[in-house]
């Protein structure tokens, strides 16, 4: 048991939201970029979670990023025949990103990380009281 | 007088609650932490820790308390569509009753320490 008790699986929850916080953060800072490193337009990428037990051996459930996935699915495409990346149509294939979406995330992963802060302010209220007895 | 403080019920089933309650804000803490991983089912202390201790309790004796263990919760609610449990707000409420309980907990503890120790210094503090 740790002096403050759940630190590990707390910690690795701050981790993991911070990683898909900056995932959240490079879709939307190329929601509209249409010609990539690949000269493709750019593609949402999506982090899963899985849960492991600590490797440190505490016996909590951590929490960790199993992968950073590429969403493959097509974005829209809209006319817009003055961009350089314009087919001979005037077509433009956007990114899949969808703005809605990505601040959805975002407040989703800020709420869990406001969560797990808690958690840790109210565990180490516990380790500070242990520390008063007999005084 | 000493071993009286020491062996009395109440001390010795306040000492177990207090491992209970450390282990408890473990679970609570993994819940939470698990909040967004699919599949995941929400853990708490093990039922046997629980029965065998309201029955020791019940019976005036503290002797023979198993260690709090945790183990997935059998009750642990409506699985949401992605197989997980946990209800954030329901962890966090059970959190700060924990801890609450932790610090009464320890409020006990330090009292009857402090009893002790004024029986042994005849002073009051």
């Amino acid at each position: 048991m740790d002096l403050i008790p759940g630190v590990n699986a707390t910690a690795s929850a701050l981790n993991a939201e911070n990683i898909r916080m900056d995932v959240v953060a490079e879709n939307i800072a190329n929601a509209y970029t249409t010609h990539g490193a690949d000269g493709q337009p750019y593609k949402r990428k999506v982090v899963s979670f899985e849960s492991m037990l600590d490797p440190a051996g505490s016996g909590q459930t951590t929490v960790q990023v199993s992968q950073v996935a590429t969403d493959n699915s097509p974005g829209e495409t809209i006319y817009d025949p003055g961009n350089p990346d314009a087919n001979k149509d005037g077509m433009v294939q956007m990114p899949n990103v969808n703005l809605s979406t990505e601040m959805v995330d975002l407040m989703t992963s800020s709420r869990a990380y406001e969560a797990n802060l808690a958690v840790i302010r109210n565990s180490r209220q516990m380790a500070a009281k242990a520390l008063t007895i007999g005084h | 007088m000493i071993e009286s403080l020491f062996s009395d019920p109440n001390y010795a089933a306040s000492k177990v609650l207090l491992d209970a309650t450390a282990e408890r804000q473990e679970a609570l803490a993994s819940n939470i932490a698990n909040v967004e991983t699919p599949g995941y089912k929400r853990v708490d202390l093990a039922k046997s820790f629980t029965e065998a201790f309201t029955a020791q309790v019940k019976a005036g004796q503290a002797s023979d308390i198993p260690q709090p263990t945790i183990e997935m919760d059998p009750n642990g609610g409506a699985e949401r569509q992605d197989g997980n449990n946990v209800q954030l707000d329901k962890e966090l409420m059970d959190m700060s009753a924990n801890s609450l309980q932790y610090d009464t907990l320890t409020e006990f503890v330090s009292g009857s320490l402090k009893q002790l120790q004024m029986a042994i210094t005849g002073r009051s503090s």
